[in-house]
């Protein structure tokens, strides 16, 4: 086995792992930082498939929008030190049959879908970076912007929804 | 191996003098000896654990701190040869490793079970929000100019002419963002010794305590250094080698930035947060522009 196969095999454990830790815990904090490191295994796991830009993308995109997501759990949530042991789960049977259909999903779309030929070398991580770029404003950029776009009307609609009324009727 | 080795003690050697400059710009006494003290007495104190606390992050925040700290320096070269790894995205990569400083404040914050541990975490959050942009949105000007990440092409791009001299804008932007990642005053919001006692660092005693300094200084070397990167031409200049060049300049970058904060008054979060937003952004867009047009128009 290689020391690639074995830090493909690690990293994702880990990021399966860090998945189960996020239900298994009661402090809100706890369950997003795990979710975080999760996904920064995802993003080893990329580096150690010779993605680079992608890796160290994910590394660091996760990082801000977890810690994010760590606030809103603490301030929606009744109990977000979780000296309560609030459950974490809830509509058990709905859940573990929605959780088996999307990993029979995905498993089947990981075994039925031709992805063409395996790509014997991959390319250095700098002509990596450079043919990321052309795919995302080239082929890819009516999805690259639609996503963009998207994102961005989310955000004015949140801070909309989250500014108090009174100063948006003003008394001027 | 042995870079690394070599590397690593540069970076001790450099907080070693970070915190006597730092002793220096608080106190106005230049003591060679007073980190040493200062670290002995840290070691020789109880090691106090708060009650019921969150303890995987309690114990894991400083050692965090310290890691993204001495990870962001990996990708910075101080010579063309003397660098740990030169990343083919090492301009991202630095920005990867320093987001890690916010997972191990809001740990520092959360970890210990007290008030102005937690209220300095959540600080830092928002302070975030203010400063990513400027760190990120500059970086990407530099990266035009180099067209490439790797941290030695984008000091090789600043021969004729330093990155501070072509975009004086990108670097003020990036060196007020650098001094509130490193949370130094004005910016020291998380810590804020006057109204939270500490911040995040109130509950920390002992050697823990020692690791989170260290972390942090280690922080400001980091940052001195990328911006003597991505600025200030790096190892580049004239008669000395290019490691005395490198080593000048991160110290000047670090006592810039100590002696900065110092006549200031700290700023509120919601200021920061406002001009950061209103005038910063604008301002780091406009630099992106104006550097694009500087790289079609010049040969």
């Amino acid at each position: 086995m290689s020391a690639q196969t074995f830090f493909i095999g690690f990293f994702g454990l880990a990021a399966v792992w860090f998945g189960v830790v996020v239900f298994r815990t009661h402090s809100m904090v706890r369950s997003a930082l795990a979710l975080l490191f999760s996904q920064t295994a995802l993003g080893a796991l990329f580096l150690s498939m010779q993605a680079e830009f992608l890796g160290v993308l994910q590394i660091m995109m996760m990082a801000t929008e977890m810690s994010i997501m760590a606030i809103f759990m603490v301030m929606f949530m009744m109990d977000p030190g979780g000296l309560g042991e609030m459950d974490m789960t809830h509509q058990k049977r709905l859940s573990l049959a929605a959780g088996f259909v999307a990993f029979a999903a995905a498993v089947a779309a990981a075994v039925f879908v031709d992805w063409g030929p395996v790509a014997g070398v991959a390319p250095d991580a700098a002509q990596q970076t450079h043919d990321l770029g052309i795919e995302l404003l080239g082929r890819s950029m009516l999805i690259f912007e639609t996503a963009g776009v998207t994102i961005l009307t989310a955000m004015i609609a949140a801070t909309a929804v989250a500014m108090p009324a009174v100063k948006r009727i003003g008394n001027k | 191996m042995t870079t690394v080795l070599v590397l690593l003690l540069l970076l001790a050697a450099g907080t070693y003098l970070v915190a006597v400059l730092e002793a220096w710009t608080a106190s106005g006494r230049f003591r060679l000896a007073g980190p040493v003290v200062a670290g002995i007495a840290l070691l020789g104190r109880e090691f106090i654990v708060p009650r019921k606390p969150d303890r995987i992050f309690f114990e894991v925040a400083p050692v965090l701190l310290l890691l993204s700290a001495l990870l962001a320096a990996a990708v910075v070269p101080l010579t063309p040869d003397l660098i740990i790894t030169d990343l083919a995205t090492g301009a991202l990569f630095i920005n990867a490793a320093l987001v890690y400083v916010l997972v191990a404040l809001l740990m520092a914050g959360w970890g210990p079970n007290g008030a102005y541990a937690m209220i300095g975490g959540w600080r830092f959050l928002g302070q975030l929000i203010a400063y990513a942009m400027l760190i990120v949105m500059p970086i990407t000007a530099v990266v035009m100019r180099a067209e490439s990440l790797l941290t030695t092409r984008i000091v090789a791009s600043q021969a004729g002419l330093w990155n501070i001299v072509y975009q004086p804008l990108g670097f003020m932007l990036f060196f007020v963002a650098a001094m509130a990642l490193a949370f130094l005053p004005p910016f020291d919001l998380p810590t804020a010794k006057a109204e939270l006692a500490g911040g995040v660092e109130a509950e920390y005693s002992g050697v823990r305590l020692a690791i989170f300094r260290l972390g942090r200084l280690a922080l400001i070397v980091t940052l001195a250094a990328a911006a003597v990167v991505f600025y200030l031409g790096g190892w580049q200049g004239p008669w000395l080698p290019p490691w005395a060049w490198s080593a000048i300049k991160i110290l000047a970058v670090c006592a810039t930035m100590l002696l900065a904060g110092r006549a200031m008054p700290r700023v509120r979060d919601a200021d920061l947060l406002h001009w950061c937003w209103i005038l910063g952004i604008p301002l780091a867009l406009l630099n992106i522009f104006l550097v694009g047009l500087l790289v079609l128009v010049l040969p």
